[in-house]
């Protein structure tokens, strides 16, 4: 059950294909007879939110109470007057201030000086490591919500466990566990007007990959169609968000709603992922107003939108952002900032143990600072994807999901309600 | 040309003709494949490398049509200027009036919206008709290894120039020329800010009517007080770091974060003027860092732009480099994990040639590696590919209108719109999911309507036989010819069945694959 997407391309899949065996496809065939059912509304659900680009943790859950953090960034920093207070040392970034009612709720909390052991500042090596969860290992397949899909079975079967929002698998859900990429719910599907020819033409497709030689395009093909004809019972498109959740406009937005739609639906979501991105904030990042300032109010609207669309359902619901990196904690030459080291993160809903600042923050003074520049980690990504995996998803084996490290509970943030 | 030949046994030369002609071209035309075998396979290759000398004159005509490549960049940059300006003067007026009607009715700022769609189709017709495939080919290698996104700023008027003056005339040149070439062109340093990044402590001279900062130029609305602080004052490692990351050495190749800075120092100045003067490159001698600077064992000490230059050169040319870029180029030619021996060959014809793409590709071509048969038919096509293959073999003449552009966005790959500086990947894993299946058998089933390459016959065994030969040179499986006659069995309509077995054949999973 380890055979991997990456382990199938590189040293078997030529030779496998041309004698007609396929390791993803016997993965894959295994799950599909492994998995008993459980009540799809009473499932835990995952969102991950991936803020593509390096996320200034810095002015995204702002350090007021550090002289060093004004004296760094004279042009960039968030003025005190404007910040959104949380404990006297931090607040939010003022355009995240619709996330402080969840907050003082108890149902948000902001985690500091997280990142990953590694210490590349490659945008694309740090989201590979976030992704794959092996941080330094780049021969990774899979991404680590696969693996824990793949080693953890206990769920209905069902094409919608692990869903990813966008036209391309990201790589953390790539792997032999399916799953699905979805770039628009409505839009989901053959389209053909008459609903008849539609199932014929679905059918007739469905019949020539059943033949395809290739693990990824049957085995994708297959998920696909199971997944249309879940949808058709489901109906989305009759959706109206509840309680008068009012999505920004944009992609986050959208992708959110969609998100609350699937949840609602029952159709067993687990995990599901999105990107957002426009966070590289090299030049003329702003400070109370300006760039990313825009960003982080589409971002804040967003999640108060789902939070209030889900309602009751949060309960079972926790939303994760994450990010590659931070970033330098003095500004650039451009007004802007570099790629660092350490970020924050947030987690929202029901089960997270809210109103409260986790992590243990190492401070900015220059003996503190990574490399002399960035915030240190003092949390390594793994710990907080393992906490959540474990607590709130239920996960028994870690060891799996993040091979090369031994997740412990001693070192878990206490991010989610015990 | 012996051991080339003993590896060869399983290809029939139409099976090498259309393997060739999915990997050097984008795919197979109607009888393509035994016309091209009939040439000679190897031949075929040898006129492609030498693109100048095949005339392409039909292309020629259709380019006229594209008003684009009139277009001088210093005008563009004029009317972005002004575009960019009353952008900014409906956005004053509709926070003084609260009417946001304005901006939404005005839309300044539509005509370099429309030039990146233009682009777009641009690079659809020349990909579906040159002649010179393998140079079509390879200008979409390039333009994502040197990837530049048209939605940045000015880089929405610098692109056609990108792709024009910069990538196009040398896709088959030196890699060291159009590395030069990509740090020069204005494109790039805006892209990757090195446009704003400058020594410490310098500033520029007293302006003369205008100047610095280029911000206020290329779009932001700002007040004084705001515009004079965020006049650079330091350097930028966004470039300096692509450039050795994905450009040049690879991630694996060996540099420090401290090498980072320093190549940073070495492309302080490396600039653009603002659009009133035309937005081209310039090199800001006041701008540059006139410090010793020391990377990778070299030197560089107040030699100004030259030491770019130099630095360039030597990138060019590192072994690191020749690898790496090898084992991209072997990835798109020959397979998603290429074995060792293609790149070593690439590698070595490098070595030789002080990396003259051309001969680099030919040591591709003619590595066995190239012809074994496992590799034939392994690689899934990118969208662009799919979209363009399906366009040749239907016989479809591309049309001006944004709708092929808008297919090939849909599938995950707007053109030019990659954000990320790694441009779009090349390998199966990235394309291959659920979603983006249902998308291909949607626009199969939608190009499908427009085939002219397979005449409408009543007779259902002929008509797959016919759809087989002329869509895939005879490569389709049994398996799916079965499927499709299935299907077609209480189909009475011989319109009706052409287009659906067309859309079957290349919604399928063979048309997939290259």
């Amino acid at each position: 059950m380890t055979i991997s997407r990456r382990v199938f391309v590189r040293s078997g899949s030529l030779a496998l294909v041309s004698l007609g065996l396929d390791p993803l496809f016997l993965a894959r065939a295994a799950f599909a007879a492994g998995r008993p059912a459980v009540r799809a509304s009473d499932r835990p659900t995952l969102v991950c939110l991936f803020q593509r680009g390096a996320v200034d943790g810095l002015n995204m859950i702002v350090p007021h109470g550090e002289p060093a953090y004004y004296q760094e960034r004279p042009r960039i920093a968030v003025p005190t007057g404007s910040v959104v207070d949380l404990d006297g040392h931090f607040g939010l970034h003022p355009s995240l201030a619709p996330l402080k009612e969840l907050w003082d709720a108890k149902s948000l909390a902001a985690i500091h000086a997280i990142g990953s052991p590694d210490a590349t500042r490659s945008h694309f090596d740090a989201q590979d490591y976030m992704e794959t969860g092996t941080p330094g290992v780049k021969t990774t397949g899979d991404g680590w919500v696969n693996r824990y899909c793949q080693h953890d079975r206990e769920h209905a079967d069902t094409p919608f466990r692990a869903v990813a929002f966008g036209p391309q698998l990201p790589r953390i859900l790539a792997g032999s566990a399916p799953s699905l990429a979805i770039d628009d719910l409505q839009a989901f599907g053959l389209r053909v007007p008459q609903e008849a020819a539609r199932d014929r033409l679905t059918r007739a497709f469905e019949e020539l990959y059943d033949g395809a030689g290739t693990g990824l395009l049957a085995s994708s093909s297959r998920e696909g169609f199971e997944a249309v004809q879940m949808l058709k019972r489901a109906d989305p498109t009759q959706y109206r968000p509840a309680a008068g959740a009012d999505y920004p406009p944009g992609r986050l937005g959208k992708t959110l709603l969609q998100i609350a739609q699937l949840i609602k639906a029952d159709v067993g979501l687990e995990i599901a992922f999105a990107d957002c991105g426009g966070w590289d904030t090299h030049v003329n990042q702003g400070s109370s107003d300006g760039q990313l300032a825009a960003r982080l109010r589409e971002l804040g609207l967003a999640l108060a939108a789902f939070n209030r669309d889900l309602g009751d359902r949060m309960r079972n619901v926790v939303v994760l952002t994450m990010s590659e990196f931070g970033r330098t904690i003095r500004e650039n030459g451009n007004s802007g900032t570099d790629h660092g080291h350490a970020t924050a993160m947030l987690a929202l809903g029901g089960p997270v143990n809210g109103g409260r600042l986790l992590g243990r923050w190492p401070g900015l003074a220059l003996e503190q600072r990574f490399e002399g520049r960035d915030v240190a980690v003092t949390t390594d990504f793994r710990d907080l994807f393992g906490e959540i995996l474990a607590r709130h998803l239920g996960a028994t084996d870690l060891g799996t999901v993040f091979p090369g490290y031994t997740p412990s509970p001693g070192r878990f943030l206490g991010a989610i309600r015990g | 040309m012996f051991a080339l030949a003993a590896q060869m046994p399983a290809l029939t030369p139409r099976d090498s003709a259309f393997h060739a002609l999915n990997r050097l071209a984008y795919g197979a035309r109607p009888g393509e494949a035994d016309s091209v075998a009939q040439f000679g396979v190897m031949k075929w290759i040898e006129r492609q490398l030498d693109a100048d000398h095949v005339s392409d004159a039909r292309l020629a005509e259709r380019e006229r049509a594209f008003k684009i490549l009139e277009y001088d960049r210093a005008d563009l940059a004029g009317r972005y200027r002004d575009a960019e300006r009353e952008r900014q003067r409906l956005q004053r007026e509709a926070v003084a009036t609260g009417d946001s009607t304005l901006m939404r009715d005005a839309r300044p700022m539509q005509e370099f919206r429309e030039l990146g769609g233009q682009l777009q189709q641009l690079a659809i017709v020349r990909a579906a008709l040159s002649e010179r495939q393998l140079r079509e080919v390879m200008v979409d290698f390039w333009t994502n290894h040197f990837n530049v996104f048209v939605g940045k700023g000015a880089d929405r008027f610098l692109l056609p120039s990108y792709i024009e003056e910069t990538i196009r005339p040398r896709a088959l040149g030196r890699f060291e020329d159009l590395l030069i070439a990509t740090a020069q062109s204005p494109a790039m340093p805006f892209y990757l800010d090195n446009a704003q990044s400058v020594a410490p402590g310098s500033a520029a001279p007293p302006p003369r009517g205008s100047f610095f900062p280029l911000r206020r130029r290329f779009g932001m609305n700002e007040m004084p007080e705001e515009r004079r602080q965020r006049r650079p004052t330091g350097i930028n490692e966004n470039y300096a770091r692509e450039l050795l990351e994905l450009h040049t050495l690879g991630v694996d190749g060996g540099y420090t974060q401290q090498d980072i800075i320093e190549v940073a120092r070495i492309f302080t100045g490396w600039s653009i003027e603002p659009p009133e003067r035309g937005a081209g490159f310039v090199f800001r001698d006041w701008a540059h860092d006139r410090g010793t600077k020391q990377v990778f064992g070299l030197t560089f000490q107040d030699d100004g732009k030259d030491e770019g230059i130099r630095l360039l050169k030597f990138l060019a040319n590192q072994h690191a480099t020749m690898h790496h870029v090898s084992a991209k180029l072997c990835t798109r030619f020959v397979a998603d994990e290429p074995p060792d021996g293609c790149i070593d060959a690439a590698v070595a014809a490098w070595q030789k040639t002080r990396g003259d793409i051309r001969a680099v590709l030919r040591a591709i071509f003619t590595s066995p590696d190239f012809w074994t048969p496992q590799v034939v038919r392994s690689k899934v096509k990118t969208p662009l590919e799919f979209v363009v293959s399906a366009l040749r073999a239907t016989g479809i003449e591309p049309d001006t209108s944004p709708r092929l552009a808008q297919l090939v966005a849909r599938l995950g790959e707007p053109l030019y719109q990659q954000p990320a500086p790694t441009g779009y990947a090349e390998t199966e894993v990235h394309w291959v999911n659920s979603g983006a299946l249902l998308a291909r058998m949607n626009a199969a089933m939608a190009i499908a309507k427009d085939c002219s390459s397979v005449p409408a016959i009543e007779d259902h065994a002929q008509l797959v036989d016919l759809i087989d030969r002329q869509l895939l040179a005879g490569t389709m499986s049994a398996h799916t010819k079965s499927v499709i006659l299935e299907q077609l069995a209480d189909i009475t309509d011989p319109m009706q069945a052409r287009a659906l077995a067309v859309g079957l054949a290349l919604g399928g999973p063979d048309f997939q694959k290259q």
